[in-house]
């Protein structure tokens, strides 16, 4: 029964009450443990289709008579447009229609940041577009840029207000603490780099409009496309079959979809809109800077007394301000916490969710500063991480499921090789092993829907509009629906990515895809087996195969839905996890490579094991890169970017991928859905550089405290520690 | 824009661009910092034939990589440059001409080397720039190829000349821009070098592979002498002569100083120098 709920909802850490109504979940949930098909490998049914390029790709759509558009975007992060003349690009060959600043509200006269839209054309070819764009005689005035987070701050140039979050007594904290690590640690501007940029093929048709788009969420793209152009949401339609990637930087449809949609509907034409990797590397988005600067006391013992932290997120001009200081929050037992976070409002790109945002900064400053703490207590890491471990969630509600001790303990082994590891080490050549602990969301959330259909042949197509945003969401709803249908997976059909085919599921974002969408594809398929078995008792047929009890029904079809249903009420549901990292650190040249990498995540049931792990191995490399080698940098004078292009911003190699090992919990949630899954887009790339950093400690003795870990970074830090060191052999023996 | 295949190295016109693997020319032309509305192939012209101590200039980087007659610190400045791929394409000479990874010159900032009056990297982002040469233009030359050839006293032969491959580089300067004293319509046709005892190239990146030299050291052992050239410390490929005391490093960048040197000491203890 349909019941209507005030309930949180949670993407990305940000909470919002919204209304929603929910069907009950009535299946109870499978017992623990591989089932036929659910929970054992299955290649990803749509991979032939991708490897041969048979796939189609937004950025493959060739629609006829298809425009393609290049985009004028100011090369200063502040400026005004003085002057702007679009009639010379009218001008040129193949060139349709050209738009600038006011046309439509995404362009502008006045940028804030650099990559900021001002005016596009459309023509029959790129080139031409481009050439067109040359064309266009535009006057800019430069202004002063704020490019400082710091100064942001005491500027009060902030996006929302400060966000203050406290517990207990933290002064008190501090005073009971028999030893107390402050540490600034900074992280740095990295970049999504989705192989397919962010693009839209948008077409009138009729009252409407129909968009291909290379997103996360086809509905988000559908309500936002209707308020923008002022349609009803039912004449817009999305289509997002395949995705190439988008790591949280394609939620919503952003400058180029309304770009294209104007330009369509002034030639009528299809118009695609698609960036140039620049364009993707300037304008589409970021993980914004971080500054942590952080506090921990703690008892002789590792207990935990104070936490404490001043986070600055360097937002860009828009965006929002993550939770940076989530783990510092959420983690640990401490009764003491108090942190302030402040999103900085600046002349720089605006950032976006990419994978776990602010939690992969935080734990980067958490997980190293309680490494800081545990070497002058001269305590084991792993140790102090159990000594501080809660079954009770510090912030109030119960967890829904929690086997964080779990993780620690299949670490062990992984945390053991620490000592061979150590004595690999050589004159020049320092080897250590450092961990870190993961927190993070995951449980995904009403509503989402399945449709089923099984036809006389005893073959099963799943219908929901979610998109597969790459991570084998796909391949996950079609093992749920051949598990509860009983029958192969190969019988499966799983159609999506297509508003008007199918009803609303979830965005793919938050690690929420196959919470929220598998137990909808479960319940339609349950509903399927239910008809299936009743036609069985009248034919006699009661525990015949489905395609046995369906044979004769001709053009007649089983029709199964299903919805999700709600989360447990009063608890939280979370990930957890912990990586171990072995690393070789050169103390001569600062070079850092990582040689292993052991993950062990807690993310309830799981659905396909090859599939998680690739996710695992995904986020691991993105985490190498992030710790090690990307960066975006811009001018210090002028605010301008300088690393747009992948021989200047560097990308991890498949030879900086080391040994990595994944192993998961994989026990059943039991109070979420019917499944018991979480999501693990994001846990995997959570921990990896604070590990990394950890075992950089271990090996070297060094604090590295700033992303990413270049050689310089690294060779300040040896030199310190060396400093450090001689202080302490030239210090007075004694006391 | 015309592309023609050359029919000699002689058959090359005036204001016409060379092309051979075209992975530095086609990006450069792609992001508008190589102006010129004609190409002419010269692949199939340049020698390409490799044998000891002498190499023809048009020969691809893979090529050299493999070949047991080149001597080690050639074939390893040849592996540890970009990718399989571009190995594949790219040739010796056109290895040799590369421009710099300065992003301000690759952005086309009006920088001193295109014609402006100012190095914006020295008071700006230079933590890949030069640490020698640099109070003009701090542009780093990105060259691991052309490192190993200065230490082996590789010598070039053109269409016009015959030189060494020290003279084919210049640090810019106020009144000649120009990074190569190569004329115009000139083609570099072969390098050679003489036999060595010992030779090592040793390379530090941010990532294990495929990315530019932060420092490349090469060093040649040959009778009692040795010869150390650094890639990616300054505007041109930089004999080590001085040590690295003399070396002038801007800011951020004093960190490679201490790279180069423990690469130097490293390559010395290699061929036992």
């Amino acid at each position: 029964m349909a019941r209507l709920i005030r309930t949180e909802k949670e993407v990305e850490g940000r909470y919002e009450e919204v209304w929603l109504v929910v069907e009950e979940d009535s299946l109870d949930q499978w017992p623990a443990g591989p089932r036929e098909i659910v929970g054992r490998d299955a290649v990803r049914i749509d991979g032939r289709e991708r490897a041969t390029g048979q796939a189609v790709y937004t950025a493959d759509l060739q629609k006829p008579g298809m425009l393609h558009t290049a985009v004028l975007r100011s090369p200063y992060p502040r400026a005004r447009v003085t002057s702007i003349d679009l009639a010379p690009a009218l001008a040129l060959p193949g060139v349709h229609a050209a738009i600038g600043p006011g046309d439509i509200e995404q362009l502008t006269a006045d940028c804030s940041f650099q990559g900021e839209a001002v005016a596009a054309v459309c023509a029959d070819t790129l080139g031409q577009a481009r050439a067109a764009l040359r064309a266009i005689a535009c006057e800019f005035e430069v202004l002063e840029p704020l490019l400082d987070p710091d100064e942001a701050v005491r500027r009060g140039s902030l996006l929302g207000e400060a966000r203050e979050r406290a517990r207990g007594d933290y002064e008190r904290g501090l005073a009971e603490a028999d030893v107390v690590v402050e540490a600034e640690f900074r992280t740095q501007v990295v970049l999504h780099n989705s192989m397919e940029t962010h693009q839209a093929v948008v077409e009138w048709i009729g009252e409407g409009v129909e968009v291909h788009i290379s997103t996360q969420y086809i509905w988000g793209i559908r309500d936002a496309v209707a308020q923008g152009l002022g349609l009803p949401a039912d004449k817009v339609r999305v289509v997002c079959r395949y995705m190439g990637g988008g790591f949280g930087s394609k939620n919503g449809p952003d400058e180029y979809t309304f770009i294209a949609a104007e330009l369509a509907r002034r030639t009528n034409r299809p118009v695609k809109c698609a960036l140039t990797r620049r364009e993707e590397n300037t304008a589409a988005g970021n993980r914004n800077a971080t500054i942590q600067r952080l506090t921990v006391g703690a008892r002789s013992d590792g207990t935990l007394t104070a936490l404490g932290g001043e986070f600055v997120n360097a937002v860009g001009w828009s965006g929002w301000s993550s939770g940076t200081e989530g783990p510092m929050q959420m983690l640990y037992a401490c009764p003491n916490v108090k942190t302030v976070t402040y999103g900085a409002k600046l002349n720089l790109p605006p950032m976006k969710a990419f994978r776990a945002p602010g939690f992969v900064e935080g734990t980067f400053g958490l997980e190293a500063l309680l490494d800081e703490l545990a070497a002058k207590l001269d305590l084991d890491p792993l140790e102090l991480r159990r000594r501080n471990h809660t079954d009770e969630a510090p912030e109030g509600n119960e967890y829904s499921g929690k086997n964080l001790l779990e993780c620690y303990r299949r670490a062990e082994p992984h945390w053991e090789r620490r000592h061979d590891v150590r004595a690999r080490s050589t004159e020049t050549v320092k080897r250590g092993v450092g961990m870190a602990s993961q927190i993070w969301y995951g449980g995904g959330g009403p509503p989402s829907y399945a449709w089923i259909r099984v036809g006389s042949d005893g073959r099963a197509t799943v219908v929901t509009a979610m998109q597969d945003i790459g991570t084998g969401t796909r391949t996950a709803m079609a093992q749920i629906a051949a598990e509860e249908l009983g029958i192969p997976l190969e019988h499966v059909t799983v159609t999506l990515g297509d508003s008007d085919h199918g009803p609303y599921a979830t965005l793919s974002a938050g690690s929420s895809t196959t919470p929220s969408v598998g137990p909808a594809v479960r319940a339609a398929a349950a509903d399927a087996r239910e008809q299936i078995e009743e036609i069985a008792e009248q034919r006699g047929l009661k525990g015949a195969s489905v395609a046995e009890v369906v044979d004769v029904l001709e053009d007649a079809q089983i029709l199964g839905k299903g919805a999700r249903g709600p989360n447990p009420t009063g608890k939280q549901v979370l990930t957890f996890g912990v990586q171990v990292a072995e690393v070789a650190v050169d103390i001569e040249t600062g070079e850092v490579w990582v040689e292993r990498i052991a993950a062990v995540h807690d993310v309830g049931r799981v659905i396909n094991p090859l599939g998680a792990s690739s996710q695992i191995e995904g986020g691991i490399i993105q985490g190498i890169g992030h710790t090690l080698s990307e960066e975006r940098l811009h001018d210090p004078a002028t605010g301008r970017l300088l690393t747009t292009t992948l021989d200047a911003y560097k990308l991890p190699t498949i030879a900086d991928v080391p040994e990595i090992v994944s192993e998961l919990i994989d026990v059943p949630d039991q109070h979420l859905t019917n499944l018991g899954s979480k999501g693990l887009g994001e846990p995997p790339i959570i921990p990896t550089a604070a590990a990394i950093a950890n075992a950089i400690r271990d090996a070297t003795g060094a604090d590295v405290r700033q992303l990413p870990i270049s050689r310089e970074e690294m060779l300040r830090a040896l030199r310190e520690a060396e400093a450090r060191q001689k202080e302490k052999v030239g210090a007075p023996a004694g006391v | 824009m015309e592309l023609r295949r050359a029919s000699s190295v002689d058959d090359v016109r005036d204001g016409e661009l060379l092309l051979a693997g075209g992975t530095e020319l086609v990006p450069l032309l792609r992001s508008g910092l190589v102006q010129g509305q004609s190409l002419v192939m010269v692949g199939t012209v340049v020698p390409r034939a490799v044998g000891p101590g002498k190499i023809g200039a048009g020969a691809p980087l893979a090529q050299l990589e493999c070949d047991p007659t080149i001597p080690e610190v050639l074939r390893e400045a040849c592996r540890l440059a970009a990718s399989p791929q571009l190995r594949n394409m790219g040739s010796l000479a056109g290895n040799l001409l590369q421009s710099t990874r300065c992003w301000y010159w690759r952005l086309n900032w009006p920088c001193r080397l295109h014609g402006g009056d100012e190095c914006f990297a020295r008071d700006g982002e230079h933590r890949e720039h030069a640490i020698f040469a640099n109070d003009y233009c701090a542009s780093a030359h990105p060259s691991d190829v052309a490192a190993a050839l200065l230490a082996l006293d590789a010598r070039l032969r053109t269409t016009t000349r015959e030189l060494p491959l020290a003279e084919l580089y210049r640090v810019p300067t106020e009144d000649d821009r120009r990074t190569t004293t190569l004329e115009p319509g000139e083609v570099i046709l072969e390098v050679s070098f003489e036999e060595c005892e010992q030779s090592v190239y040793l390379k530090a990146m941010e990532r294990k592979r495929w990315a530019f030299p932060l420092v490349g050291v090469a060093a040649v052992r040959r009778g009692g002498a040795t010869r150390v050239a650094l890639a990616g410390v300054a505007p041109v490929p930089w004999l080590l002569e001085d040590g690295l005391d003399s070396a002038t490093p801007l800011p951020r960048n004093a960190y490679k100083v201490d790279v180069a040197r423990a690469l130097v000491k490293r390559a010395r203890a290699t061929i036992g120098a």
